[in-house]
């Protein structure tokens, strides 16, 4: 509703919006037949819905509703509007005495309402004048939204009782008795668990992104200990190399600038190598979190932290902008906007033009944040970036360099040229009853270093973000997991808890969770990771209703597993990006086609997903195709597009023919030239199953015609093998 | 299906045709598009086009990457032959990026009236020029940046920072494809490369990827990955493409409800339908040998833009929405970004697309596309009446001032529309931003730019930006 920012120009009910449409025709159709006697006695009558409501809504409400109460007054449901706060804005019968008209009808600048903008127009008047010469009727039952104050998101986190479940077992796993509790209040049954191959395919590309191996399937089927296979598996650093492509699509990564020159931001791999070894560490979120904000100024600051720092310098940057005061802006732009959305689940960055229209966000808030990193310089020589060097190692990061840190002020209308009034390092208002001590001046966090002088705003400000009174933090990397593990967050908007986000399917399950990991978790993902997967509800068969969702696995996913299936899958961990080879059609839409891109060669380039190069202006386009996240700002979720374009790649691209090949080779080395004992290993290979009856038929008809090559491609495309049961 | 908006079903489909036959009309289709969007769907509580019935419903871009000197082709300044040789004393910025700023300097090429309306070309353009009449010249085209990369996002995605949607993804967003086996969305580059910053003038940035520009090419691969696998035969496409949909048939009786999975096996049928279609589109030996000549497709100079163009008439006519040709590509003098020698670049980039427009006008003229087809021709921006140092006759940037033209569907030809100060540098009457130009195409294609909207990171993100942005009135008919 309120969503639309363009109300402004088209107010009311918009005559081309067919549900506004259908809601007329349906009142006019029905109303006549069904309800004669009540329609006549107000044949004039108008309607607080669908004629004062829209009025109010469009002209009113951003000042007097949920998010502010100017005079202390909403406007934003009927009962409130009778109430009037202080004044007698509507007097039921008696549209002259009702302050509301006299408002709308002055020609008094001070007294206007609405203060701004057109003013109200005669038929609309006419109306809210009729509404309350007949009575003001409003309806008697109303939803009345919760003061902004009392909004979810901003309420402390505290931890639900566990509910107890009726007529069934207690579970085990509190996740379980919260899902299964509101399965019941619905009505619905509790679906039964999946069947263990299914679930080991799935774990293993759920926590790894690789099907599991002939071998490893050999040995579930012999201890049948799916919690053992979940812990191997978190030990193992593919769950990093896996795990941290999701917070690569939180934090913007990139390997390049984009623009003109479109540069490779040097070592920059040295954070996403820094962020696959911190999940493999299990590092505690809320110190990944420190180091990633403040990894500098810590006490016990180290070269792996300051990399960890690189995050904030992971943006998009002209080297030749159009106007440099406005791009320093725009660089603060990136990282308080990235910062908000990463960690709280907050688009503060609306507020940078005026106060977030529909969340309690303030301008000042907005550049009080920006005064936390305004500091920061950017280490270059002309258009070229410079690292800065630690301990003899070249680090991708900002740089405080010392003394006094500069002032701040607010733009206003977000213009350099229109400076407001001086702000001061803070965090937003809405979030916090007391304010973090920022330092006034420069601290000297300890001697090792030399320019070791920094303004610790940063680390006054990452501090605020992890303490257990922070309300948002916690709950943000709870969904965020969460959506990961079964397609679907508890919030659906993972990037936005605010107001205009969507509010949590369930609430106490993801205030336990929050309160879980901060408190008994110790921060620990591997912990969260472990309660989500040994749950009822994860292991659960998919269904429509099912919590866990069908989603097609990630690109990084599909390629990487196609690597495996057919033996090619270089292992080798870390390190400068590799380029996966381009068709030279792609290449040659580009400026400087002969060396925008070297590809490696096949051994390189059969590494993992998540070391292959993200150029900004050339975005390799099978992961183009297959829905690779924004690369520009940060990505709550991966679209799942599925369009033609996707299977022209996956069954005509060279990859894929090339993964073919490898595999049919394969299975001939180990199943030897009995077809049917090639198909069985194909298919336990790649879907790790038995094939039915009549999918043996079908595979060994067409070898008759085929080749085991061309079966081989048919397998890598198949439905099941890119979306896990 | 090609390139749907995600349809996902026929369940769906049914679902559109319902609302379709309940005589929703536009806006009803464009609400049907929604509901059948699978990512767009997240954004559904944006409104989306046609507002109203469009005048076009193809458009095309002739992108002269570079930016073209309007004191050389639509802008004639009287005053320049004047002040020739003398130093600029104004108050625009003169000079991007350091480069050395010389004396004005008058055009090479003579201006003459044209056609019934008197407009006036220079001699760049022989051919087009007999197209006068349908030509709406905007004199007064001002853009916010004297660099390439972002004055190319800026006139592609209406924003100087890469990650936004650009116009064609807008459009193929607000009034999806008529044919499902093309894509909406268009892009031809030039052989000698593409304009700075690539795929980020033709991304659709955070919109879903379906929505992005597709590269074509006129040869034996116009799509990625078209052909069938090196050594894979026709019949043995078919044969593996009906054991896969066998196989997922299967699989997807045991989870009817995901129709995701059936989407999926449509798109594979789709692909494979959708090879044949786009070979045949860009079979250029299906036209005439006429045809053919009258594009240029025999001489050498004019070979390349006259193959784009007939093939950019052969995509309007199968339904693509919007293609954008480029003229140029590379770097400085391959193209019209005549830093050194301005007079010889234009004289070779005017040279290799001045027959094929004026063939393109022609020829949608006579197939009936014409009227409902809008073309726009322009570039990132213009080029400063001075040179660039002293004896040199090279053109720099210049962002203030510089022409585009429209033509086609709902446009009244025969105009310029606005004016340069006298001596062509920044533009003084009729301003024209950029944004505006963009709310005024999509005018043309019956949509509001101040009602075209996708929510992301909290913002209704627009084409035009925050800002409401007028269209330009007296270009439309």
């Amino acid at each position: 509703m309120a969503s639309n920012a363009d109300e402004r120009e088209a107010p009311g009910c918009r005559p081309e919006d067919p549900r506004e449409m259908m809601k007329q025709s349906w009142l006019n159709d029905v109303l006549p037949l069904t309800a004669c006697w009540l329609v006549v006695s107000s044949a004039s009558a108008v309607d607080f819905e669908n004629d004062i409501r829209p009025i109010l809504r469009d002209r009113c409400v951003s000042c007097h509703g949920p998010l502010r109460q100017e005079g202390d007054l909403r406007l934003d449901a009927g009962k409130l509007i009778l109430d009037g706060g202080t004044h007698a804005v509507v007097v039921p019968g008696q549209s002259a005495a009702s302050e509301l008209l006299r408002r709308v009808r002055s020609d008094d600048p001070d007294v206007r309402m609405p203060p701004e903008g057109n003013r109200i127009s005669a038929d609309q008047i006419r109306l809210l004048e009729t509404w309350i010469d007949d009575g003001a009727e409003i309806p008697d039952e109303e939803a009345v939204a919760a003061p902004v104050e009392r909004h979810w998101a901003f309420q402390p986190i505290r931890r639900p009782d566990v509910p107890v479940l009726n007529d069934v077992e207690q579970p085990v796993n509190p996740i379980d008795a919260f899902i299964f509790a509101r399965r019941q209040s619905e009505g619905l049954l509790i679906p039964p668990r999946a069947a263990a191959e299914v679930l080991l395919r799935r774990v293993f590309l759920d926590l790894i992104g690789l099907p599991p191996t002939i071998a490893e399937q050999d040995q579930f089927s012999e201890t049948q200990n799916l919690d053992q296979v979940i812990a191997d598996l978190l030990q193992r650093p593919e769950y990093g190399e896996r795990w941290a492509r999701h917070w690569l699509d939180v934090a913007r990564y990139a390997d390049s600038n984009g623009y003109e020159r479109d540069a490779e931001k040097p070592f920059v791999w040295r954070y996403r190598d820094y962020v696959i070894q911190a999940l493999n560490d299990d590092k505690p979120f809320d110190r990944f979190v420190l180091e990633q904000i403040a990894g500098d100024e810590l006490p016990d600051r180290s070269v792996e932290s300051w990399i960890a720092t690189g995050f904030l310098r992971l943006g998009h940057w002209d080297d030749e902008p159009a106007d440099p005061r406005t791009d320093r802006y725009d660089q603060l732009d990136d990282i308080v906007s990235t910062t908000g959305q990463a960690f709280l689940g907050l688009t503060i960055g609306c507020a940078r033009c005026h106060d977030h229209k529909f969340e309690p966000l303030t301008a000042a808030d907005y550049y009080s944040m920006v005064a936390v990193f305004q500091p920061l310089v950017r280490p270059q020589d002309g258009r070229t970036e410079r690292t800065i060097p630690i301990d003899g190692t070249d680090v991708y990061a900002w740089q405080e360099t010392s003394g006094q840190p500069p002032e701040t002020f607010l733009l206003k209308r977000g213009s350099v040229t229109n400076p407001g009034p001086r702000v001061f390092p803070a965090v937003p208002q809405i979030l916090t009853k007391a304010q973090p001590e920022f330092p006034s001046a420069a601290v000297l966090n300890d001697h090792h270093h030399s320019e070791g002088a920094t303004s610790r705003r940063r680390l006054t400000f990452a501090r605020w973000l992890v303490a257990l009174e922070n309300p948002l933090t916690a709950r943000v990397i709870v969904n965020r997991i969460w959506q990961q593990h079964f397609g679907e967050g508890l919030v659906t908007t993972a990037n936005d808890f605010g107001l205009m986000g969507a509010p949590p399917t369930h609430p106490e399950l993801l205030d336990w969770l929050a309160h879980w990991l901060m408190h008994d978790a110790g921060w620990s993902l591997k912990k969260l990771h472990t309660l989500i997967l040994t749950s009822r509800s994860w292991q659960s068969v998919k269904t429509a209703d099912s919590v866990i969702r069908y989603r097609r696995l990630e690109v990084e996913a599909i390629r990487d597993s196609m690597l495996a299936v057919s033996g090619q899958l270089n292992a080798q961990h870390f390190g400068p990006a590799m380029k996966p080879p381009i068709p030279q059609a792609a290449i040659e839409a580009n400026t400087d086609k002969e060396r925008i891109w070297q590809a490696s060669d096949d051994r390189e380039a059969s590494r993992r997903s998540i070391y292959a190069f993200v150029k900004r202006g050339l975005i390799v386009p099978m992961f183009e195709t297959l829905d690779l996240a924004d690369t520009v700002s940060s990505c709550a979720k991966r679209q799942v597009t599925t369009v033609a374009p996707q299977a022209l790649c996956l069954f005509n691209g060279r990859l894929t023919q090339q993964q073919a090949g490898h595999f049919a080779a394969m299975l001939r080395q180990q199943a030897g030239d009995d077809l049917r004992e090639q198909i069985l290993l194909a298919f336990r290979t790649a879907l790790c199953r038995r094939p039915s009856e009549s999918e043996l038929a079908r595979m060994q008809a067409f070898l008759k015609a085929e080749s085991l090559e061309e079966l081989c491609r048919v397998i890598l495309n198949l439905n099941e093998f890119v979306y896990p049961e | 299906m090609l390139f749907p908006r995600g349809d996902r079903s026929p369940f769906i489909l049914n679902r559109r045709q319902q609302l379709l036959h309940l005589g929703g009309g536009f806006a009803g289709l464009a609400l049907a598009d929604l509901l059948a969007g699978s990512v767009v769907a997240e954004s559904s509580r944006a409104g989306t086009g046609p507002h109203f019935v469009p005048k076009a419903k193809h458009c095309i871009f002739l992108f002269m990457n570079g930016g073209p000197s309007q004191v050389d082709t639509f802008d004639p300044k009287p005053a320049l032959t004047k002040h020739h040789g003398q130093p600029y004393t104004g108050d625009a910025v003169v000079g991007s990026n350091g480069r050395p700023v010389g004396h004005l300097m008058q055009s090479p090429f003579p201006f003459r009236s044209h056609g019934d309306s008197g407009l006036e070309i220079s001699s760049l353009y022989p051919n087009l020029s007999a197209h006068a009449d349908e030509l709406c010249v905007i004199r007064s085209m001002h853009a916010d940046t004297a660099a390439h990369a972002s004055g190319c996002l800026q006139m592609n995605t209406g924003s100087i920072f890469i990650g936004k949607p650009s116009l064609g993804s807008w459009l193929s967003y607000g009034l999806g494809t008529e044919n499902q086996n093309l894509p909406a969305f268009v892009v031809m580059p030039d052989p000698r490369g593409g304009p700075i910053g690539s795929a980020s003038n033709w991304s659709a940035g955070f919109m879903p990827a379906s929505h992005q520009g597709t590269l074509f090419r006129s040869g034996s691969a116009p799509l990625l990955n078209l052909s069938n696998p090196e050594g894979t035969s026709n019949r043995t496409q078919r044969r593996s493409l009906d054991l896969l949909q066998a196989l997922n048939a299967e699989h997807l009786q045991r989870r009817p409800e995901e129709s995701e999975l059936e989407a999926r096996i449509q798109s594979y049928e789709l692909a494979f339908r959708m090879q044949s279609a786009a070979m045949n589109v860009v079979d250029l030996q299906q036209e005439t040998r006429e045809t053919q000549d009258m594009y240029g497709l025999t001489n050498p100079l004019t070979a390349d833009f006259g193959r784009k163009c007939l093939l950019t008439r052969r995509l309007i006519q199968h339904g693509v929405r919007f293609v954008q040709l480029y003229s140029g590509g590379g770097h400085q003098e391959e193209t019209w970004d005549g830093h050194g020698d301005c007079i010889s670049n234009h004289r070779l980039h005017a040279g290799e697309t001045d027959q094929p427009i004026a063939a393109l006008i022609t020829d949608l003229k006579r197939t009936g596309l014409w009227d409902e087809t809008l073309l726009v021709w322009g570039g990132e921006f213009g080029r400063t009446p001075t040179s660039e140092g002293v004896n040199k006759p090279g053109r720099d940037h210049d962002w203030h001032g510089f022409s585009m033209w429209l033509a086609g569907a709902g446009v009244r030809g025969g105009q310029a529309i606005g004016a340069t100060d006298e001596l062509g540098f920044a533009a003084v009457e009729d301003r024209c931003h950029v944004s505006e130009l963009h709310a005024t195409i999509l005018h043309l294609m019956g949509i509001d730019a101040n009602r075209l909207h996708f929510l992301h990171q909290g913002l209704n993100q627009r084409l035009t930006g925050v800002e409401p942005r007028q269209v330009v009135r007296k270009a439309l008919l």
